[in-house]
């Protein structure tokens, strides 16, 4: 494992789909000599690409699980983090980008941006990830790097700086230019392994020096002495422009431009030169914690494999071996034999086995150091959760994680099915904490629940595909929840004493709106409910919860308040008193102006300026309130706050009325009334189930 | 009643016009300042004061993000129900918020062809419908051709619009007393505040229109919460 930091690199590859991720990944672990075959992304050979290790991605092609690989490239270690492309996995693609210090933007040479790029772009800039970009595909056909780079700089508001030209394009593509050190790479070879490098052709001498006086007039903005330099017409040696070029990199005030031909072998090396030389290592990036003992504020960990440990389990992953886990260290190290403590349980783990992973192939190492990254065999733990060292109290992600919103039925096929369906659920339960499964004794069926409806369908079908559970699924439930809206009293008396033994007993009080879930106050004084059946009269409110009387649903925002009462020396019991409540919260419910509330997301769109307006009407339509637009250049992102009820298939109609070309991202924000046309539907809706039921 | 409450006692209403409108449609207000005076939180109060009347207010701010100027309109908001003593504003606040928009542009993006895009945007679909504008962060180095087409289109839409103006320490008014960046435009506006650190307070003083022509008592913004006083 490299000592030295400075030569780590964590990086991730970002990309549209079918614009080559997949094959410069497995050019990458070539040419570092961690693969010693080539094989192609939708398998001709039937390997398929080795960091797809996923079924359902080499399938259709595209990966969706960030698979955690290492390869070595002129002393530095390079730790790859392969990020799904595609926005409907946002949890996945979250998770990687926190674990990563820098990326490779993969552009089409001929589709150039498009938007899926677009997206994966907001996504870096929202995590402030430093980027270079790699226009892939320059042997195809149509294939204009110029075009690309404008479409950098007027698309995704980059300002991107070439630092290669090609050396013919198309078909007649030979090699490139490297305006840096100014002489021309040729790729030789079956697979393009030599190099040779040789003077720029006569034809392209003029476009390489007005490229390099571009390159050194982008780099000059951050660096004094390039610009002294430049100003006294100095030779400018190649270090001093690339550390000015590395520091605009990582302040992200420039993306330098790579090019070439993955599937061609061309142009793969020089992009590794660049992670090298152009992306940060893990010290160059500041990294925070929340400190759970003082009130979340935030702690700025260190890079020092010294220091108590601080790490991020940022993927699991079902093994032949059992559970891996994928994980991140940013301060201290975690040694085979080491105990550490998983914050969000409070649990000691001795770790065992650490690994070093390649896609679905591993190698056993002794720790991994901060700014490193591994995999740890055997831990029981979820994603997102946070190792410490024993003492400290350090979290990578707020410890709040939202109620699901959303739920849909599913039913197994069959009996092998069935056992396969609770094996998924039990492992995409731990993997990811905003998505729970239930079973519902009423229907007979099992029940998920999440954060929206895509969240949802990525769960069922990688159900289908990674463990061959064929489930059928039913209509989305949203999660409604009743409430009451005024003050009311009850005054309940159970009694039943007509033979046998008899039960008794009088609950009163009130009830009112409040802001927590639920709250019990006791104040009965005198005794006129006897100490013993206070906790019978809670059971009992608390048994109204779950399905509240209006509508079925759960009631919650409740503070109920006992003050009287009376008992019978002989017929009162716990369950007399149980039954008293039920009776008492039903009678208070009645007169306390029930509502019903629906979940609100915060709904995110981002798009091109030019459909901001058809966009605002899209979602404007479903219910949705719209905070406001922010103009960001040649994008705009419009907040809204929407009922998730009117959000079901809102991604096809957003991207058919905006080309393709915008995206958005929902999170839950609050519970609100629904207004009264729609409680007036809801309320038809359920007599009409109960219909069906009966 | 709460929202009557919030009207009643809003001391804007201290700025000495007897209608509702301080400024009516069509016309220019300005609220003039250094930086970190309190531009910002007056003009959330200008705002407020119109949404509490049910009127729809366009917020459009050239510095701050979407969620900053929100914050600004919650932060104000609390601390005058806070001031108040009112309890159960949850619901005022929804309601607030159906009546306020924020938009959002880069100082070098703003052109009035594009506001008036958005704003055709939003009335075309029925989405918002303006009734009054506030304009934050506007740079004011030469704004006589931009005010002039804004003029037009407040005039258009019959929109009463406040601006933000920054000045700046040490600058040399105009022998009328008005700060570098107006003269010239001065014309343009209906009302002219600055906000001027009096000692521990910030005087909100009318440099065109308003309280003192009105002969009322000066105002004050107070320094810990910036509301009007």
């Amino acid at each position: 494992m490299e000592k030295n930091i400075q030569k780590v690199r964590n990086i991730g590859i970002s990309a549209h789909i079918d614009s080559g991720k997949t094959t410069l990944t497995e050019r990458i672990l070539y040419y570092t000599k961690r693969i010693h075959t080539i094989h192609d992304v939708k398998g001709k050979d039937g390997v398929g690409a080795t960091m797809d290790s996923m079924e359902l991605e080499r399938e259709r092609g595209i990966t969706i699980a960030s698979a955690a690989t290492f390869c070595e490239w002129q002393n530095h270690q390079i730790n790859i983090i392969d990020t799904p492309g595609h926005v409907d996995f946002t949890i996945e693609v979250e998770r990687s980008l926190r674990v990563l210090d820098g990326a490779i933007l993969v552009l089409c040479a001929v589709g150039g941006v498009q938007s899926q790029s677009i997206t994966v772009d907001q996504q870096m800039k929202r995590y402030n990830v430093p980027c270079l970009a790699f226009i892939n595909k320059c042997d195809r056909s149509g294939a204009n790097p110029s075009r690309v780079i404008q479409q950098l700089k007027e698309k995704l508001g980059h300002n991107p700086v070439p630092l290669q030209i090609p050396i013919g394009l198309e078909a007649n593509l030979e090699g490139l230019v490297d305006i840096v050190d100014m002489k021309a790479m040729y790729f030789d070879g079956d697979n393009g392994e030599n190099i040779r490098i040789e003077e720029i052709p006569a034809s392209l001498q003029d476009e390489a020096r007005n490229a390099r006086e571009l390159l050194l007039d982008a780099a000059s903005v951050v660096s004094d002495e390039l610009t002294e330099a430049i100003l006294e017409e100095r030779d400018i040696p190649s270090e001093l422009l690339l550390s000015a070029i590395r520091k605009a990199t990582l302040e992200r005030k420039l993306t330098p431009v790579f090019m070439g031909s993955a599937y061609r072998n061309k142009g793969v090396q020089p992009l590794l030169d660049g992670v090298t030389r152009l992306l940060p290592c893990p010290s160059d990036v500041e990294n925070q914690a929340l400190d759970m003992d003082n009130n979340e504020s935030i702690v700025t960990l260190a890079t020092d494999p010294e220091k108590p440990v601080v790490a991020f389990a940022f993927k699991l992953e079902d093994g032949q071996y059992g559970q891996l886990t994928y994980i991140r260290v940013y301060q201290g190290t975690i040694a085979k034999g080491s105990t550490i403590v998983n914050v969000r349980n409070g649990r000691k783990v001795k770790v065992g086995r650490v690994a070093r992973m390649h896609a679905d192939q591993m190698e056993d190492i002794e720790a991994i150091p901060a700014g490193h990254i591994g995999a740890l065999f055997g831990i029981d733990c979820a994603s997102g959760d946070t190792f410490v060292a024993p003492g400290l109290s350090l979290t990578m992600t707020s410890m709040f994680v939202p109620a699901p919103v959303i739920s849909l039925s599913i039913v197994p096929k069959d009996n092998k099915s069935q056992i396969n369906m609770s094996k998924a659920l039990n492992r995409f339960t731990k993997e990811d904490p905003t998505f729970k499964s239930h079973y519902n004794d009423e229907t007979n069926e099992t029940i998920i629940e999440g954060m929206g409806e895509l969240h949802l369908e990525v769960y069922v079908e990688r159900m289908k595909r990674e463990y061959n559970a064929e489930v059928t699924t039913g209509m989305p439930q949203v999660a409604y929840r009743e409430t009451i809206t005024r003050k009311a009293e009850f005054n309940y008396v159970h009694k039943k004493q007509t033979g046998g033994s008899g039960q008794y007993g009088r609950v009163a009080g009130y009830m009112e709106p409040a802001e927590e879930d639920f709250v019990f106050v006791n104040e009965v004084t005198g005794g006129s409910i006897p100490t013993q059946y206070i906790a019978a009269c809670e059971k009992g409110f608390r048994l109204c919860l779950p399905k509240g009387p209006k509508l079925g649903y759960p009631v919650t925002g409740v503070r109920v308040v006992i003050n009287d009462g009376a008992s019978h020396a002989v017929d009162s019991s716990d369950m007399a008193f149980q039954a008293a409540a039920r009776g008492a919260f039903l009678e208070g419910y009645t007169k306390a102006k029930a509502v019903i509330h629906e979940p609100i997301m915060k709904v995110v769109v981002e798009t091109p300026t030019e459909f901001q307006g058809s966009a605002m009407g899209l979602l404007n339509q479903r219910r949705g309130m719209i905070v406001g637009a922010q103009d960001e250049g040649v994008m705009c992102s419009i907040e809204a706050q929407v009922p998730l009820a009117e959000m079901f298939g809102f991604s096809t109609v957003l991207r058919s009325s905006t080309q393709g070309k915008a995206q958005f991202t929902m999170e839950f924000s609050t519970y609100k009334q629904v207004p009264q046309s729609v409680s007036e539907e809801l309320i038809k809706k359920v007599s009409e189930s109960k219909k069906h039921v009966a | 009643m709460l929202k009557k409450d919030l009207i009643l006692r809003n001391p804007l209403s201290l700025l000495g016009h007897d209608t509702d409108d301080i400024l009516p449609a069509g016309s220019f207000g300005a609220v003039l300042a250094r930086a970190g005076v309190g531009k910002t939180a007056l003009m959330v109060q200008i705002a407020l004061n119109a949404v509490l009347r049910d009127k729809n207010v366009l917020h459009i701010s050239l510095n701050d993000p979407v969620q900053k100027v929100s914050l600004w309109y919650e932060e104000v908001f609390r601390n005058i129900a806070k001031i108040q003593n009112l309890q159960g504003i949850n619901d005022l606040w929804e309601t607030i918020l159906t009546h306020r928009f924020i938009m959002t542009f880069q100082v070098e993006g703003f052109s009035v062809p594009k506001l008036k895009e958005r704003l055709t945007d939003l009335t075309a679909q029925g989405i918002f419908f303006p009734q009054m504008v506030i304009i934050d962060g506007l740079p004011f180095d030469n704004p006589v051709d931009l005010l002039t087409d804004i003029k037009l289109l407040s005039v258009d839409y019959r929109l009463p619009i406040w601006f933000s103006i920054r000045t700046h320490q040490r600058e040399i008014a105009a022998p009328d007393g008005l700060p570098p960046q107006v003269v010239g435009v001065s014309d343009l506006f209906d009302i002219i505040l600055q906000l001027q650190p009096e000692g521990k307070d910030v005087l909100v003083k009318a440099l065109k229109g308003g309280p003192s022509e009105a002969g009322h008592p000066a105002l004050f913004l107070d320094p810990a919460t910036l509301l009007i006083r």
